[in-house]
């Protein structure tokens, strides 16, 4: 079975729908990749599982249905959600951004263990523990909230454009993590990303979306060998 | 220079005064974006609640804490059932409710209370004490360390707990912090129950000094402003800072400006505030906020 099912899924805001019938499934501790155009309802999708829209249809996580939950329950079920622009929290210290992803955990002696190793992962959070999360450049944030999603021990990870605004070398840095994550802890990864190459070689499977639909979809190697999937939908 | 330091250490205990209840303010400031002008009247009526339980027996550092708590959960009541309808309210909506809330309280304490001034106990005793060759009296060493205990207590909440690392989230960015697991909307009603505790000090502390009745708070709500302003709406140190800062420079005003003497102190205040809006409006702790439009 797998852990997150969404079946027909329609959301918009106000008058404007922006999906119409989605329906797309994430099998325990695999990463799969959401892609498609701006627009396309990508980031829509995301914010439907979390509560953060108002949606129609089913969702559901682990067997149970996430309809009419609000976000913050949501994620006490084990989904830690990075949104558009990473939901770094400015005001704060780069340690109380940490802090907030563990709040809930009563787990202390795995928490622990697991700063030291989001410590190993990104050396440069450890350095920057007591500045504002404001003094921190792109990369450096982006790494926060992956960090933090990591802390709050979620079982689905859902990740809106790791890749935006950052030089290449951070996103391999970046990329790879997730990929550790993923293994070692079996964290499933629903993946927006408009880096559609990349995204294909770490994902399992892969769902495109065009204006609110799913138009294709498969395993990431049959899209990757598709050259007019390729073509007409990934633009690569 | 004697005089003058006894009237510093007097101004610094008024400003113990205006400094919680400014951080009452800065409290639902923070988490909503609003100034609730029923703050004092919520002090106020805490502080009959306190005299009854006085009045019934009950030992005045007893009765203290009690009342904290009253008005802590009596601020998480009023927030359910008085904000949370209207959460979403454009700002000027909520304003005009919280003046509504003044005027509901201030009438309700009226009704039940009436409006002849009481006289209010004080634990400490109006004798002088030399310390350093300036006499100090215990009532404003008492009110110092009060307002102190309970502004460091609030500090330490808010910084160094993960109730109030959360709270702060809250308040700064409601959209994250639902997705990091916290139950914004219950943050709000916490801040408001904690708002409405510690503003119930000043109201307490005050009480002795200008008997209690309804309208108690409507002059000391003007000084809090003043103080929270001169602060930075946005910053808690900034409403203890700027409260002491305008608590000791309306006593000296009042004491060293003939002109102004004890009738215009409340015009300082007035300048104060319309001062740093002209030359500082973010206050001397407040970040400028860069709005994009």
């Amino acid at each position: 079975m797998a852990l997150l099912e969404l079946e027909e899924v329609r959301a918009g805001y106000g008058p404007t729908s922006v999906l119409h019938g989605v329906s797309l499934s994430v099998p325990e501790g695999q990463i799969v990749s959401l892609l498609g155009a701006n627009g396309a309802g990508k980031t829509t999708t995301l914010r439907s599982i979390t509560g953060g829209v108002h949606w129609t249809g089913d969702i559901r996580f682990a067997g149970r249905s996430l309809r009419r939950m609000h976000t913050e329950d949501v994620v006490r079920c084990g989904i830690a959600h990075v949104p558009e622009g990473r939901g770094i929290l400015t005001e704060l210290t780069v340690d109380e951004n940490l802090k907030l992803g563990s709040h809930l955990r009563r787990d202390g002696a795995a928490v622990r263990k697991d700063y030291d190793r989001v410590f190993e992962y990104f050396p440069v959070l450890r350095e920057r523990r007591g500045l504002s999360a404001s003094t921190l450049s792109g990369g450096e944030q982006q790494m926060l909230a992956l960090a933090r999603a990591f802390l709050m021990k979620p079982r689905l990870m859902l990740l809106d454009e790791p890749s935006l605004g950052l030089a290449p070398l951070i996103v391999r840095a970046i990329f790879e993590i997730i990929r550790t994550i993923n293994t070692e802890d079996r964290v499933a990864v629903l993946l927006v990303e408009q880096n559609a190459r990349l995204a294909l070689e770490m994902s399992s499977d892969a769902y495109v979306l065009e204006v609110g639909r799913v138009a294709v979809s498969g395993t990431s190697s049959e899209l990757k060998g598709n050259d007019a999937v390729r073509r007409s939908y990934l633009g690569y | 220079m004697q005089e003058l330091l006894q009237q510093i250490v007097s101004g610094i205990a008024t400003g113990g005064i205006f400094a919680s209840l400014a951080l009452a303010l800065v409290l639902i400031y923070n988490a909503m974006g609003l100034v609730n002008f029923a703050q004092g009247e919520m002090a106020m009526l805490a502080t009959f609640v306190a005299l009854a339980l006085i009045d019934h027996g009950m030992n005045y550092w007893i009765a203290f804490p009690v009342t904290l708590v009253i008005a802590f959960a009596g601020g998480i009541a009023i927030e359910r059932v008085v904000i949370r309808p209207v959460e979403r309210a454009p700002i000027l909506t909520l304003v005009i409710i919280t003046l509504g809330l003044a005027t509901l309280i201030n009438g309700l304490a009226g009704f039940i209370f009436g409006y002849v001034p009481r006289a209010f106990p004080s634990p400490f005793s109006v004798q002088t004490v030399n310390i350093l060759g300036a006499l100090a009296s215990y009532q404003d060493l008492g009110v110092i360390a009060v307002s102190g205990v309970v502004l460091l207590a609030i500090y330490m909440l808010l910084q160094h707990t993960t109730v109030g690392l959360t709270m702060r989230a809250a308040a700064h960015h409601p959209e994250a912090s639902r997705l990091l697991g916290v139950h914004v909307s219950w943050m709000l009603a916490l801040g408001w129950g904690l708002a409405s505790a510690v503003g119930s000090v000043s109201g307490i502390m005050v009480a002795p000094i200008l008997l209690l009745q309804p309208n108690m708070m409507q002059t000391i709500i003007i000084y809090a402003f003043a103080a929270a302003v001169l602060g930075g709406i946005e910053s808690p140190l900034g409403a203890v800072v700027g409260g002491v800062i305008v608590g000791v420079t309306v006593n000296l005003a009042g004491v060293y400006l003939p002109f102004v003497g004890g009738d215009l102190q409340l015009a300082v205040a007035l300048a104060i505030i319309v001062g740093v809006l002209v030359l500082k409006p973010n206050g001397l702790f407040g970040r400028p906020s860069v709005r994009r439009v």
